[in-house]
């Protein structure tokens, strides 16, 4: 059977906000603490405790390649992603602006476009999370997992629905 | 190498602002965070000032480590000198400020003189611009934050702000950021309402270099397993900071109405279990969040399930709100504690110095000390929460003659108060004690009576001095990096070798707010979380600088002998009952009277507690009157000061 | 570099000393160990009497969540009155 690919999958609800994610990620691919450089971001609505890390969904019909009009950007065969070629990319911008989910950036420092590439198969922010907010899972799981959380919720809701009818 | 971090001194009267680089030399005999800032308060203040006058300096900064991967790397420090307790004034916060300012290009701001209107910093990527602020005056803490954010159309920035407790010159009023986070002791707030200065914004996309990238990732990949492994952390990470009060109250370690009982009894609405309950009812099973990079998230967040608040968000409790909120004031419900919790994160007040002046006058008014006629018709008794409540914002807005008194704090309070008002303060140089009662453990007694910022658990605590411990396992900690084979003691009810545990954790502690990561992160709780040796490596992997634990020890105690140059110049004396190493004397004449079999009873001991200050002044290398030697300024290279360095 | 990056540190070296399921009772001169049964929520300390409510952080992790009140307050009462002067232990009862 063909390898299934492995992707980033996200359960925001287990975010603490930390940050860790983004400047590890900037570490590895950088050198340097920097979120502004890290392929994953935090959008926080701070007045209610809601963060959610957003990254590259690794698109199979993914919008920046094909948009990009010198064809930079391509599927990496062996992980499975949506990979930058820089000795193609002109620095257009055209995938940050195509990118539904926000997660093609601009790196006003190295003045690349700069997107996750899961780390070389070791992805960092998912060796940092503790919470296991992120995490590096076979493309086929994610369903399975998301169907699990779904029953879940739906039976303790259930069970409490019949506790609250219990009385009544 | 990648040390090229920026101190900018700004003068808001003229409006004035220099910037330079920090150089290596100065790091290395201050390193950063608090050292440094101590330095700079040495040296940018005169003897005397007010410290609400245009003359004081207000220092704010991240450590050394700000924004690196050394765990959270999240902590903000402030220093100036305090309007509480006219000595020295030092707070410091978690959040997401001190790494903003970081990537903003600078780790320390020096700002002098007042702004004639409200002004706001705006620091953003190696510039600084003083903003107009007259639109923020009055606002809470999270309404500065988001009305700057909108202001300046970026969701990113980060501020540290003073509320309306601040602008009221209340003395012990808060610096804060984000929902929560408080730079939250001696009045750190009130300085900035005295400069008109509402907040410093900051953002940035700047670089923080890393010396070695790849072994600063791979070793804060260990760090973290030492500092998540902590029995005591994972007990943070689910229940937070509210574990520690619980675990207190339990045997009879907390103060209750004012510092009359050791124990708040029959409080299992306020334990931290419940706390729990309510959170995960409000927000979800996944409810904890934290600072910067930390994998710890020690905080919890909630909505008030009830009352007038109801459904307002906001984060904690914290140990302190419920000591300050439930057991001191002995008000034994939930709501009650989550809601003034709420109120002082809003109006920017130090949840412990409040808490703990309300219970003080909550006393004098059950002694006839107050009367009605003080408090305007309140009746200001123990477990009457609701008076609870007037009184926090009584004080925070300076209304009527009580609030406007108690907001000058507890020692000018009691001068207006007069009668015997100042017997029943429990505080130290000013300031209040925390919600712990000490009777019981003299280490602790030791720590908060000698703390450089006043009363205090967080300067010099061992708090491990609690857990029993095997004597071989406390040599191997308090051993460390300099060798100790004086005595050492597992009884926590003992004087013995006590006086080395405090002067080893406030060296410990000074190293931590130096390098500007989080005290849960070393051995504050835990006896297996990183110190001395540790902090080598996260050091020199992040900035490349080589340094031993040794070194890092000494640094320690320089900046810990700048504190106490200062609190000896603006007047401290060993046995001033309002600026010195004492404790209020109920501490020694009034037995503990609720808790474990063995807690009854529990007094501290006035000749021994005298020993004890004698040994640790003696460890420091200070005289029987507390002032460091000649001897003891030469070794540590500071016989000079001020030396104007920076 | 001087620094030994392989070497544990003091303070990790101690990490294998830490044991769980069991705490300490609170009364400071006993301390004796308690090991409350898997997902019992009471334990009494056999030395000194003391009873407390467990809280489990995780199935293999408790801690004390509180007294258990009444029986805490009694031995209490009991110690003050052998060690108390009568005034203080009066101050109590009001
Ligand atoms: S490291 Fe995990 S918990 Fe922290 S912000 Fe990233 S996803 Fe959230
Ligand atoms: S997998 Fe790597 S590149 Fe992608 S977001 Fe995580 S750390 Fe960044
Ligand atoms: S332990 Fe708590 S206070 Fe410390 S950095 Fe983590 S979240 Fe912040
Ligand atoms: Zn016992």
């Amino acid at each position: 059977m063909e390898p299934m690919g492995k992707v980033l999958m996200i359960n925001y609800e287990k975010c603490t906000g930390c940050r860790l994610c983004e400047l590890v990620c900037s570490v590895m691919h950088e050198g340097v603490s920097n979120p502004s450089r890290s392929r994953i971001k935090v959008v926080k609505w701070e007045s209610e405790g809601l963060y959610v890390p957003i990254s590259c969904q690794q698109c199979q019909d993914a919008p920046c390649v094909n948009v990009c009009p010198v064809k930079a950007l391509s599927r990496d065969e062996t992980l499975d992603f949506v990979e930058v070629d820089y000795d193609v990319c002109i620095g257009c911008r055209a995938c940050v602006s195509a990118c539904p989910f926000g997660a093609m950036s601009f790196d006003v420092i190295a003045k690349k476009v700069i997107k996750c590439d899961l780390c070389d198969g070791d992805p960092q922010c998912v060796r940092f999370c503790e919470i296991e907010a992120v995490e590096y899972v076979d493309a086929d799981r994610v369903s399975v997992f998301k169907k699990r959380d779904a029953a879940q919720r739906l039976s303790a809701a259930q069970k409490e629905a019949a506790a609250l009818q219990a009385q009544l | 190498m990648a040390l090229d971090r920026k101190v900018a001194y700004i003068d808001l009267a003229t409006g004035n602002i220099e910037t330079r680089p920090i150089p290596l030399d100065v790091r290395k005999k201050y390193l950063g965070g608090r050292g440094l800032d101590a330095y700079l308060l040495y040296n940018h203040t005169e003897k005397g000032i007010d410290p609400l006058g245009p003359k004081n300096t207000l220092m704010i900064s991240a450590g050394i480590l700000g924004a690196t991967l050394a765990s959270a790397s999240a902590r903000t420090h402030i220093m100036a000198k305090s309007p509480l307790t006219d000595l020295l004034g030092s707070a410091n916060m978690g959040g997401f400020f001190a790494p903003e300012l970081a990537w903003a290009g600078f780790h320390h701001l020096v700002i002098k003189g007042k702004a004639k209107d409200p002004v706001y910093l705006w620091i953003h990527n190696g510039e600084i611009e003083i903003r107009d602020a007259s639109n923020l005056w009055g606002k809470t803490v999270t309404e500065t934050q988001w009305a700057i954010r909108e202001e300046l159309d970026d969701e990113d920035v980060k501020c540290a702000v003073c509320g309306p407790a601040g602008e009221n010159l209340v003395r012990y009023a808060n610096v804060m950021t984000g929902i929560k986070n408080s730079a939250g002791r001696s009045g750190m707030g009130a300085v900035m309402g005295s400069k008109n200065l509402k907040a410093v914004a900051a953002r940035g996309t700047m670089d923080i270099k890393i010396a070695h990238p790849m072994d600063a990732l791979n070793y804060n990949r260990r760090f973290i397993d030492q500092i998540v492994s902590a029995k005591v952390n994972q007990t943070q990470g689910t229940l937070g900071t509210p574990f520690i009060w619980g675990a207190t109250n339990s045997w009879g370690g907390v103060r209750c109405r004012n510092f009359q009982y050791n124990q708040c009894e029959y409080a299992d609405d306020i334990e931290p279990e419940r706390l729990d309950e309510i959170a995960t009812e409000t927000m979800g099973p996944y409810h904890m969040t934290g600072c910067f990079g930390c994998q710890v998230h020690c905080r919890a967040q909630y909505k008030i399930p009830s009352g007038p608040y109801a459904g307002k968000y906001d984060e904690g409790p914290e140990y302190t709100s419920e000591g300050a909120f439930g057991g001191e004031p002995d008000c034994k419900n939930a709501v009650t504690v989550l809601t003034s919790n709420h109120l002082v994160d809003q109006w920017g007040v130090d949840n412990l110095e409040i808490g703990s002046i309300i219970s003080w006058a909550m006393e004098l008014f059950e002694e006839g000390i107050l009367t009605s006629k003080d408090t305007d018709g309140l009746e200001l008794r123990f477990g009457n929460d609701e008076a609870l409540l007037e009184m926090i914002r009584r004080i925070c807005f300076r209304e009527g003659w009580l609030g406007d008194t108690l907001a000058e704090g507890g020692i000018q309070a009691s001068e207006k108060i007069g009668k015997d008002s100042f017997e029943y303060l429990i505080q130290v140089k000013g300031m209040s004690n925390l919600h712990s009662d000490e009777r019981a453990t003299p280490a602790l007694a030791l720590g908060i009576a000698t703390g450089s910022r006043g009363s205090d658990h967080l300067r010099s605590r061992p708090a491990i001095d609690l857990y029993h411990l095997p004597e071989e396992v406390l040599r191997k900690v308090y051993g460390n990096p300099v060798p100790y084979d004086g005595p050492l003691s597992s009884d926590h009810t003992s004087y013995v070798g006590k006086a080395w545990m405090v002067f080893w954790q406030e060296l410990c502690y000074m190293g931590v707010d130096c390098l500007g990561i989080c005290k849960y992160h070393t051995t504050f709780l835990g006896a297996t979380l990183p110190n001395f040796e540790d902090w080598t490596k996260v050091l020199y992997y992040n900035t490349g600088l080589e340094m031993s634990p040794t070194d890092i020890w000494g640094i320690a105690e320089r900046c810990y002998n700048i504190e106490r140059l200062f609190n000896l110049r603006e007047g401290l004396t060993r046995d001033d009952p309002r600026k010195g190493d004492t404790l209020n004397h109920r501490y020694f004449d009034e037995p503990c009277l609720r808790g474990a079999p063995d807690v009854i009873g529990a007094t501290i001991d006035r000749k021994k507690f005298h020993k004890m200050i004698d040994e640790y002044y003696e460890h420091h290398g200070w005289d029987e009157n507390g002032v460091p030697t000649p001897e003891t300024l030469k070794r540590l290279g500071i016989d000079k000061e001020p030396s104007h360095l920076l | 570099m001087a620094i030994d990056t392989e070497k544990l540190s003091g303070a990790e070296t101690l990490r294998k000393t830490r044991t769980y399921g069991k705490f300490r009772c609170h009364n400071p001169s006993c301390m004796g160990r308690l090991t409350p049964a898997a997902g019992e929520k009471q334990v009494r300390c056999p030395v000194c009497g003391m009873e407390f409510r467990v809280h489990w952080i995780r199935p293999d992790f408790p801690r004390i969540r509180g007294p258990v009140w009444d029986v805490n307050r009694r031995l209490a009462e009991e110690a003050a009155a052998k060690k108390l002067p009568k005034k203080a232990a009066k101050k109590e009862g009001k």
